[in-house]
């Protein structure tokens, strides 16, 4: 029983995938139900424990500790309010149901994973089925973005192999807990470590390994893009933390590194997100900009072993925040965006402004309680430094709130003319469902998991907490009044930002190819032919004779490449 | 005679019985020649399972008689042999399923399947050769045997292909004979096994034995499409997709890499040849390959050339297996003798059922086809994946045991020849997934009536790739299963590394 309980949260989604692809009209039940497994085993199981399979691939075991447990949680939950979105949505394309199933089935296992192939293999099965759900609109941005997110993803996945070969040989195991001290004392430290930073920073979308983000987000189906911020980019995270050498030693370079990156980060997202005019854009920079947070708890783990344990349970806390309020901002806003009704557009509203000011940090919200989280292990840094991140992550803070007004500001009005959308009152109530976990996720989940203080509200907390806010909320109404007084509007920076140059050089670097190098090869290659047979006709003139004698020389070819291939070898072996 | 030196011969007599009657029987006796296939293609699977059990319970098969003189004929099971007989033995039989299939409209049966059954006794004998005489007796033979069944269409494309592969490969058979019989000349008739001779006779003048090395690996290189000398494979692709199929998976290309393998480790040894400072250019040799094959696969919109170029990239992956020192990458490079040939096949048998239902060998006009013909897409995709290296496909077991076979070896370049081939794999076989899952259908095609019945296309076609297609997941996900190829590499190691 105690290994079904283990074995079913990956094997009922990729069972259902199966299904789902039979005639059977049951999708639905099989894309909101399929991750409650995984939501018992994180809810019920034993505090701690694994299990092995000596069976698969080379030995597999799963195992829970408690920042996984409150990511699984979390990653189960959203799953599941994305499944019961995805069954009302029809389709024009097939195919949606079992590829999210199986990034369901990839997403919820890597977190189980205690092994470095296990981890990799549901990584990968993650990312893959992941491009599917990118590219379902088929429409011509979505196989754009498919194209930016599969290089990428590639990309990232040979760094991540070649990150864990050179930890598990560090190791001499595969286990995920061994690989942390080996690479702390191996000789390719910097190279393992980099090599994993890089990869999994594809999927957590650190600056600049983000360019898939913003525009897989806006091409993707809602659903998929609520599960995609909310769940699928935490992996990068999970990958970061359990292979890593968190906590084993002080490696001050890259924990500055990391922090820098972490904090570009933040800021980029902010600053590129505010210039756009979609709000699934706006929220996909938003994803990024928060992961950037994140991302600066990994590099205080990196700088400071002491920090590590606050680190990673503040950095689960937050993901796990994270989560479920970029969830619902997504879902609210494909609701939103079809809502012609003005008394609901009103209440959506309001509903979308709760996720925003909890992203945001506003006290008393789960925001407020994850943000708190990360303060213990940032004051382990060295002085100095705590005192600068504390202040960048206030304005990060700031930045957040700036682009979330922008985001309602972008959905204030009801539209129009939407489609009609009959499905659209019966997704209020999960909707609403989720928002009550936004609300109130913070304050229970992570102190019943993990060794996380809840915050005294002292009048200096509740400032630490408003200020950014308040900071936020006034250059946002400094900029409307703006816009409002003289038009001064942001310079639109396209989704994608950095994709832009990339393809236009891409393009010109084929261009040229195409002009310069493709006829002059083709020019070697007439004359080369040219010379040839001149030279044969010097030889042996003649049509039968001719034609004999370039068969012969065809043998002669392949004879001579022999004799001298064998000379070649053996003169260069005894040499 | 007993019963453990018949059954080497009886596994050779299942094909060539076949063939010789298939020869025999005319034309139009379609139902017994369906019955010889068959049932010659079971029975060898039957006798390779129970040599399987015998050689794991440490019985010997030999079979011995004077041919030469000095030099006896000798079919001899072992590990290294059994593995690639089970691989024959078993892609043999899909493959004729598919064959059968496939040529259902076409006449020359006869020749066909008797020039078929002799390539596939060619390569049985090959991997039971004891000795490097014998192996040439097969290793020739099999030269021939396939030019038939490449030219098997008689176009004019065809019979280029053809010569273009006779002429490589029975140049590569010369230099092969001469290396043979350099090798006599020094140290007499060695077998495979008696790694001491080799030993004695690099101590004694390693300049002759590197030179013997050198010619070898230049002779088999041919048919293991080594670079420079692999300009036939993908001439040789105009051959019907049966054909492609065994001829990149088991038969030719794999008699090539085998043989590569037993010179190394049977022949010379693995200290030998270390010793000799051999493996470090066979090893560069490889990962130019590699690198170079993926390179040209890149550029092909011909599915079968794309495959054909691919095919080059991956053999070398057994080579580099087995010129790096180490018992990882020999277990890699040996149980990729197995996973290439699963994948490979697959691919091919995927892409002869796209060009037979559809009449589609391009890529770019591949888009689409996954909806039309779901599961032969959902096969080649699982293969595709599989020659990228993702998990849980066999594919990734040899990428993962090679690179930590490059690490244990300290052979770090290895990693990095590794991950520019991936990378490479990834860019020549997604675009083909994508295009086929998620785009518009293409004009090419879109106009012809889907088929009516249960299957994509006719069963002997559409079966074979999801049967091999399942294994390459399979055996994957089972890799740690005490049966799975990826054992039985590990126990051959084991032998070979044994002190």
């Amino acid at each position: 029983v105690t290994v079904l309980a283990w074995l079913l949260p990956v094997a009922v989604p990729l069972v259902a995938a199966l299904v789902a692809l039979g005639p059977w009209r049951i999708r639905g039940w099989l894309l909101s139900l399929s991750a409650l497994p995984a939501l018992v085993l994180g809810v019920a199981g034993p505090p701690t424990a694994d299990v092995e399979f000596d069976w698969v691939a080379m030995g597999g075991r799963l195992a829970l500790d408690g920042p996984s447990r409150l990511l699984l949680v979390g990653t189960a939950a959203l799953w599941t309010a994305g499944g019961v979105f995805a069954r009302r949505r029809p389709g024009p394309q097939g195919g949606f149901a079992p590829l999210f199933l199986l990034a369901m089935a990839g997403n919820v296992g890597l977190l189980l994973a205690a092994d470095a192939v296990t981890f990799y293999a549901l990584f990968s099965l993650m990312t893959i089925a992941g491009y599917g759900l990118v590219v379902h609109e088929r429409s011509a941005a979505a196989l754009r973005a498919g194209r930016v997110y599969i290089a990428l993803a590639v990309a990232g996945e040979m760094a991540i192999f070649t990150g864990l070969v050179l930890a598990v040989s560090a190791a001499g195991t595969s286990e995920l807990a061994a690989l942390g001290p080996a690479i702390a004392g191996s000789d390719q430290r910097d190279l393992t470590i980099g090599l994993l930073l890089a990869g999994f920073g594809v999927k957590a979308g650190v600056v600049p390994l983000h360019l898939w983000l913003p525009l897989a987000h806006p091409a993707a189906p809602v659903p998929a893009s609520a599960v995609l911020s909310g769940a699928m980019i935490k992996a990068g995270l999970v990958g970061w933390l359990r292979v890593l050498p968190v906590g084993e030693v002080a490696l001050p370079g890259w924990s500055t590194f990391v922090i820098a990156a972490g904090l570009l980060t933040a800021f980029a997202g902010v600053a590129i997100g505010l210039t756009q005019r979609d709000a699934k854009v706006n929220l996909a920079y938003s994803s990024v900009s928060q992961m950037g947070i994140i991302t600066v708890l990994v590099g205080t783990a990196l700088g400071e072993p002491d920090a590590a344990p606050l680190a990673v349970a503040g950095a689960a806390t937050y993901a796990l925040h994270h989560g479920f309020a970029k969830a619902s901002l997504f879902l609210g806003v494909g609701l939103i965006r079809t809502e012609a009704d003005p008394r609901r557009h009103r209440l959506l509203l309001a509903g979308l402004s709760l996720a925003a000011v909890s992203l945001a940090g506003l006290p008393l919200t789960s925001g407020a309680l994850a943000k708190y989280a990360m303060k213990d292990s940032i004051g382990l840094l060295p002085s100095g430094t705590a005192g600068l991140v504390t202040v960048a992550l206030a304005f990060a803070a700031a930045g957040t709130t700036l682009l979330m007004g922008r985001l309602l500001l972008l959905v204030r009005r009801p539209v129009d003319d939407g489609p009609p959308a009959p499905e659209q009152a019966a997704l209020l109530v999960p909707w609403a469902a989720l928002l009550v976990a936004v609300a109130v996720a913070g304050w229970v989940v992570p102190g019943a998991v993990l060794d996380v203080s809840l915050p005294t509200w002292s009048a200096a907390v509740l400032w630490d907490g408003t200020w950014p806010v308040l900071v936020g909320a006034t250059l946002l109404a400094a900029g409307t009044g703006l816009w409002r007084r003289w038009g001064v509007a942001v310079p639109a920076i396209p989704a994608g930002d950095l994709v832009v140059p990339v393809e236009a050089a891409g393009q010109a670097a084929r261009t040229a190819w195409r002009r310069r190098v493709t006829p002059l090869a083709e020019v070697v290659a007439v004359r080369g032919r040219a010379l040839r047979e001149r030279a044969y006709l010097a030889v042996l003139p003649g049509g039968e004779v001719d034609r004999l004698d370039v068969r012969l020389t065809r043998w002669r070819v392949a004879g001579v490449l022999f004799v001298g291939l064998g000379a070649v070898l053996a003169v260069l072996l005894t040499g | 005679v007993t019963w453990s030196a018949t059954l080497p011969m009886l596994l050779l007599a299942t094909s060539l019985v076949p063939a010789v009657l298939i020869f025999i029987l005319p034309e139009h006796r379609s139902v017994e020649r369906l019955v010889l296939n068959l049932g010659g293609a079971v029975v060898k699977v039957v006798l390779a399972s129970l040599l399987v059990l015998g050689v794991f319970a440490g019985q010997e098969y030999e079979w011995r008689t004077a041919f030469l003189p000095g030099v006896d004929f000798v079919l001899r099971v072992d590990a290294v042999p059994l593995l690639f007989v089970f691989l024959s033995a078993l892609l043999w039989l899909t493959t004729t399923v598919y064959a059968i299939g496939y040529l259902r409209h076409d006449r020359n049966h006869a020749r066909f399947f008797g020039f078929f059954s002799l390539c596939v006794t060619a390569t049985v004998g090959i991997a039971l050769a004891g000795n490097l005489v014998t192996f040439l007796l097969f290793y020739e033979l099999l030269t021939i045997t396939t030019y038939p069944l490449i030219v098997h269409r008689g176009t004019d494309a065809a019979r280029a292909g053809g010569r273009a592969y006779l002429l490589y490969t029975v140049t590569g058979g010369a230099v092969l004979l001469v290396g043979i019989a350099w090798l006599h000349g020094v140290a007499g008739p060695v077998e495979f096994g008696d790694t001491a001779a080799m030993a004695a006779l690099a101590d004694r003048d390693p300049a002759t034995a590197r030179g013997i090395f050198a010619l070898l690996i230049a002779g088999l290189g041919v048919k293991a499409a080594l670079v420079p000398l692999h300009g036939w494979l993908p001439r040789a692709m105009v051959a019907p997709a049966p054909v492609s199929a065994l001829l990149h998976a088991v038969a030719v290309v794999k008699a090539g890499v085998y043989g590569i393998v037993r010179v190394v480790y049977d022949l010379f040894g693995l200290p030998t040849a270390d010793q000799l400072g051999v493996l470090v250019p066979l090893s560069i040799v490889a990962a130019v390959t590699i690198v170079y094959g993926s390179l040209r696969a890149l550029v092909q919109d011909d599915l079968k050339r794309r495959l054909a170029y691919s095919t080059v990239s991956q053999l070398s992956y057994i080579v580099l297996g087995a010129a790096v020192v180490g018992f990882l990458s020999t277990t890699a490079g040996l149980v990729h003798l197995v996973h290439q040939g699963i994948m490979k096949v697959t691919l091919f048998y995927c892409a002869g059922n796209v060009q037979e239902a559809l009449g589609v060998s391009r890529i770019s006009q591949m888009s689409g086809v996954g909806r039309r013909m779901p599961l032969t897409m959902a096969a080649f995709t699982v293969a595709a994946l599989g020659m990228v290296g993702i998990p849980p496909t066999v594919g990734f077991i040899t990428k993962w045991y090679l690179g930590m076979g490059a690490m244990e070896a300290s052979e770090h370049w290895v990693l990095a020849v590794l991950l520019t081939s991936s990378i490479l794999n990834a860019a020549y076989f997604l675009p083909i997934v994508g295009r086929a899952w998620f785009r518009p259908p293409d004009p090419a095609w879109v106009d012809r009536p889907p088929r009516r019945g249960r299957f994509e296309l006719n069963g002997w076609l559409f079966l074979p790739p999801l049967a091999t297609g399942a294994s390459v997941l399979v055996l994957g996900v089972l890799a740690g299963h005490p049966l799975s190829p990826l054992s039985w590499a590990a126990f051959i190691a084991e032998e070979l590394f044994a002190p």
